[in-house]
């Protein structure tokens, strides 16, 4: 498969049709990968696919070194794919100014990652060049498995178990710098006139933090993970962030990522909602 | 350093009551940044605003806090008062300490202490205000009325009559609206289309009107003084401008059962049809949904008997795009439905009526159609099943109105007044007839109102009964109705050959998705909200935006044309300059910080944010933010909650501010 990728690389390369391949190299140490940018057909044996092709490359469109070398490709497995749906909706790019190389994939991370054993986009829902036999969608997966069991907690249970999590947090932001959709130039937790997030390290800060994050990012977050992978503490992020797609989904039937043309709610308004308290 | 002034009124007594004024004068004063801290019996008065005045120039004040009534009242007397100290106006700010603090608490001790929490959270507000200038946009002098009822027909001649376009939208082929229904008018009994079809002519006639019957209005963009407009011509499938109202077309139509809408069912139209005799414009439409050229492609005969050629069944649909400076709404009422098929869940019908099953059982727009000479029965009273005439007509009010059970608490105020006029009318046209009518309670407040319902008792001898009607049935050719005298506590019943149902006014089944297409408001009942009950009671929220006629409230006729004289008087006032001044309290984008997610685009309510270049010197797009339209932003903050790096800020509003008043109430 890895060679259909760099042979297709190599074509759009020479062709000039992009400017740039965001793909995967080998990370150096064993079992690990890392970001790559080529930009010569001369180095597509760089690119790597293996179940160690963790990151999101989706966070890298909107870094403006990226962005100023032009046109560029990327490798993305279903779960980048819904990223990319998603920045295209909130206009952070174009999707015809993007070339998507769409990877199936059965799960990455060993043991599998969280997200995968959950994944319904085993094959990307949107690409320009699919590599991999199609996988069908698994059907009947509860999502929010691990949230309902965290749920049967008391609410005593449950802020004792978070204030422990945040007590940890050491506010170094990988979360932020790692999550695609995190794309402000500057961030809320960043302004200080007025201070909107308080920024001391107590725990009272540190909750105020991963609440706003996680709260800015619900109806959006496409559960690819990466802000758990990153966090040097192990926070289970992810807990949060499914959370609150839980409430997107049941509240306005939507799940993120799925469905370019389809209304984010949180900035939508339908005459039939039953909500009769607005008018 | 600030130097703030505080000013506190005591409302005559309305203040003074609850919150102790001097105590928090003296409370005020203490507060870092303030220079002078007074309170007065009324502020509002004239040597009250001398007072703050004097203090501008006598301490130099960079900042007033009036802590008096709502700012709704008094914000305009107290900024004006400011300026002509050479004040900036949006450097004065007022801190409810009546509405929100006197006149809801009654411990003088607790309400003094919120007084003085409210006036140090306006002081700390005050300190970050914020010199702000108006905003000159230009006024496009042209209006447009929505509806061609009285109202709408009265608020385009109004405005016409004062030099100014108009386009006038009518959904229907005709203008005229339900006033063109109805018989004879109280309380004078004259001749409603005798009164009305001047008006429609009129209306057609005056040059500075544009007359579109069967369009609707698409879709309102723009703001106060700068509207665009798309209306929708329905495709009458007559060419109007050849077709001379001859009617060739409508006499030979073969499809003559069709109920006709104007007769509320009691009488038939062909399918290319004029609603009514008089009907303005005097053109025909051809209703597709029946004619059979367009159900089954056959018959054709109006285009052959037409001999000027006007019939043209090819014709679309058009989209008429206009600019208006100013709309008025006048899109009229519906009836409520007494049938068991209901709009909604809480109107609940009147199913023990028996409207649906019983065709004697009829509402009050029908029988104002059976006394009409352009109706069904040529004026005759007949009744719709038999066509006998009824020697005794039981009419029931409120029907729908008052009945929170049934689902609307309001009164519809027409009611009253016309079943007092139906019983009269009906008994002028059947001498030895009876009419009955049931009754909540006379409601007759208007001029000679009282007198005609008097009139009726005493000359025409109809029968009140005070009571509510329970229910209705048929006993041979005769209807029962049950009901109640609670004036002699008894239960009644009364044969009767008709039965007359008045029922309430509603808002138009559309009313809410319309005004939602328009951006104004709707109470809980769907009728348009306007600004203020009392003091802006024809203009809605929306600058430029009036209301005349019924879809604001229930009206007679009388009422609605008040209304619409009034609303086109507000709407030549507004076009009386050449540029608008606005408040500038708007939103406002930090290009720095803005990432161009578009979320306040897509949230505002008035489509006032825009998607904005930012190229280098050499034209090199370099990236994209969000931009407001200073002219369209009301300042109502939604995209401010939407900016998910709060790089919107509403002028007046700023985080910086809102934040200092929070900490204020937090810090004693």
């Amino acid at each position: 498969m890895i060679e259909q990728i760099r042979e297709k690389a190599k074509e759009l390369l020479t062709s000039g049709e992009v400017k740039v391949v965001i793909g995967y190299e080998n990370g150096g140490m064993p079992e690990t990968t890392r970001p790559v940018f080529i930009t010569s057909p001369d180095e597509v044996e760089r690119l790597i696919w293996n179940k160690h092709c963790y990151a999101n490359l989706a966070n890298f469109f909107v870094r403006k070194e990226v962005a100023s070398l032009g046109k560029p490709a990327i490798i993305a497995k279903g779960c980048d794919v819904k990223a990319i749906t998603v920045l295209v909706q909130e206009s952070q790019i174009k999707r015809e100014e993007i070339v998507i190389l769409g990877v199936t994939c059965e799960g990455v991370g060993e043991p599998l990652l969280s997200k995968c054993p959950i994944c319904d986009v085993n094959t990307p829902r949107d690409y320009n060049f699919l590599f991999g036999k199609e996988i069908a969608p698994k059907n009947g997966i509860n999502k929010s498995a691990d949230v309902e069991e965290f749920e049967r907690k008391s609410p005593e249970e449950r802020w004792e178990f978070w204030e422990e999590q945040f007590s940890r947090c050491i506010k170094c932001y990988a979360c932020r710098q790692v999550c695609p959709l995190c794309y402000c130039e500057v961030c809320i937790a960043d302004k200080n006139q007025p201070q909107w997030i308080e920024t001391s390290s107590h725990t009272r800060g540190n909750v105020h933090w991963n609440l706003i994050r996680a709260w800015h990012l619900s109806g959006r977050c496409i559960d690819c993970g990466e802000c758990e992978r990153a966090c040097p503490v192990g926070i289970p992020l992810s807990l949060l962030n499914r959370r609150l797609a839980k409430s997107v989904k049941e509240r306005f039937g939507y799940e993120p990522g799925y469905d370019q043309e389809k209304a984010p709610p949180f900035t939508d308004f339908k005459q039939e909602d039953s909500q009769e308290f607005i008018r | 350093m600030s130097r703030i002034g505080v000013f506190i009124c005591h409302c005559g007594e309305n203040i003074a009551r609850t919150v102790d004024c001097a105590r928090l004068a003296e409370e005020s004063g203490k507060l870092p940044g303030v220079m002078v801290s007074v309170d007065y019996k009324y502020m509002c008065s004239d040597p009250g605003q001398n007072m703050i005045k004097r203090a501008i120039a006598e301490h130099k004040l960079d900042g007033v806090v009036v802590a008096a009534c709502s700012p709704h009242m008094h914000e305009p007397t107290f900024r004006a008062a400011v300026v002509q100290s050479g004040m900036n106006p949006y450097l004065c700010e007022m801190a409810n300490i009546r509405e929100h603090c006197s006149w809801v608490h009654t411990d003088r001790e607790l309400a003094t202490e919120k007084a003085i929490d409210l006036v140090r959270v306006m002081v700390e507000k005050v300190k970050r205000n914020q010199e702000l200038f108006p905003i000159r946009v230009p006024i496009t002098k042209r209006a447009l009325v929505i509806g061609g009822g009285i109202a709408g027909i009265q608020a385009a001649l109004d405005i016409a009559a004062g030099g100014h376009e108009v386009i006038l939208v009518e959904r229907q082929p005709s203008v005229g609206g339900n006033m063109a229904r109805l018989s004879e008018t109280f309380p004078t009994l004259d001749c409603s289309q005798c009164i009305l079809t001047p008006r429609m002519v009129e209306v057609a006639r005056d040059p500075r009107i544009t007359l579109y019957t069967y369009a609707e209005v698409e879709e309102v963009e723009g703001f106060v003084g700068n509207f665009k407009v798309k209306i929708r011509q329905k495709a009458k499938s007559v060419n109007a401008d050849i077709c001379n109202g001859c009617g060739d077309c409508w006499n030979k139509c073969p499809m003559k059962k069709i109920p006709s809408e104007f007769d509320a069912g009691l009488g038939y139209r062909t399918a290319i049809y004029v609603p009514f005799p008089q009907a303005v414009p005097n053109t025909p439409v051809i209703d597709r949904e029946h004619c059979l050229k367009f159900l089954k492609d056959k018959c054709g005969v109006c285009a052959k008997v037409c001999t000027r050629g006007a019939i043209d069944y090819e014709m679309q649909d058009e989209i008429i795009e206009a600019e208006v400076g100013a709309i008025v709404v006048a899109t009229g009422y519906d009836l409520y439905g007494i049938g068991k098929e209901q709009p909604n869940e809480r109107w609940k019908g009147y199913g023990e009526y028996n409207y649906d099953t019983y065709k004697d059982v009829i509402n009050g727009i029908q029988f104002e159609r059976l006394l009409s000479a352009s109706g069904p029965t040529q004026g005759e009273v007949r009744r719709p099943s038999d066509g006998k005439v009824p020697k005794s007509v039981a009419f029931i009010a409120c029907v729908g109105s008052r009945d929170p059970e049934k689902g609307i608490e309001y009164c519809s105020k027409i009611c009253c007044m016309y079943v007092a006029k139906h019983a009269m009318l009906y008994k002028h046209k059947v001498h030895d007839g009876q009419p009955y009518i049931f009754y909540m309670d006379i409601r007759a407040g208007g001029k000679n109102y009282e007198e005609f319902v008097r009139r009726a008792v005493e000359e025409d001898g109809v029968l009140y009964i005070r009571g509510r009607v329970s229910k209705i049935y048929k006993d041979g050719d005769q209807l029962v109705v049950v009901g109640a005298d609670t004036l002699s506590d008894s239960q009644v019943q009364i044969r009767a050959d008709l039965v007359v149902l008045a029922t309430a006014m509603v808002p138009h089944k559309n009313a809410y998705e319309f005004a939602q297409k328009i951006g104004i408001a709707c109470g809980s009942e769907g009728f348009y909200s306007e600004a203020h009950p009392k003091l802006r009671p024809v203009e809605t929220m929306t600058a430029g935006i009036y209301l005349a006629g019924a879809c604001q409230a229930p009206k007679d006729i009388p009422d609605a044309v008040a209304q619409a004289s009034a609303a086109a008087s507000k709407v030549q006032l507004l076009f009386s300059s050449d540029e608008l001044e606005r408040e500038p309290i708007v939103a406002k984008v930090n290009e720095v910080t803005c990432v161009h997610c578009r979320n306040c685009i897509r949230v505002c309510p008035y489509s006032a944010i825009d998607d904005k270049e930012i190229r280098d010197r050499h034209g090199n797009l370099i990236r994209m933010v969000a931009e407001v339209n200073e002219g369209m932003c009301m300042g109502c903050g939604t995209c401010v909650a939407a900016c998910p790096s709060k790089s919107v800020q509403l002028a007046g509003f700023n985080d910086e501010q809102v934040f200092a008043e929070i900490l204020a109430l937090g810090h004693e």
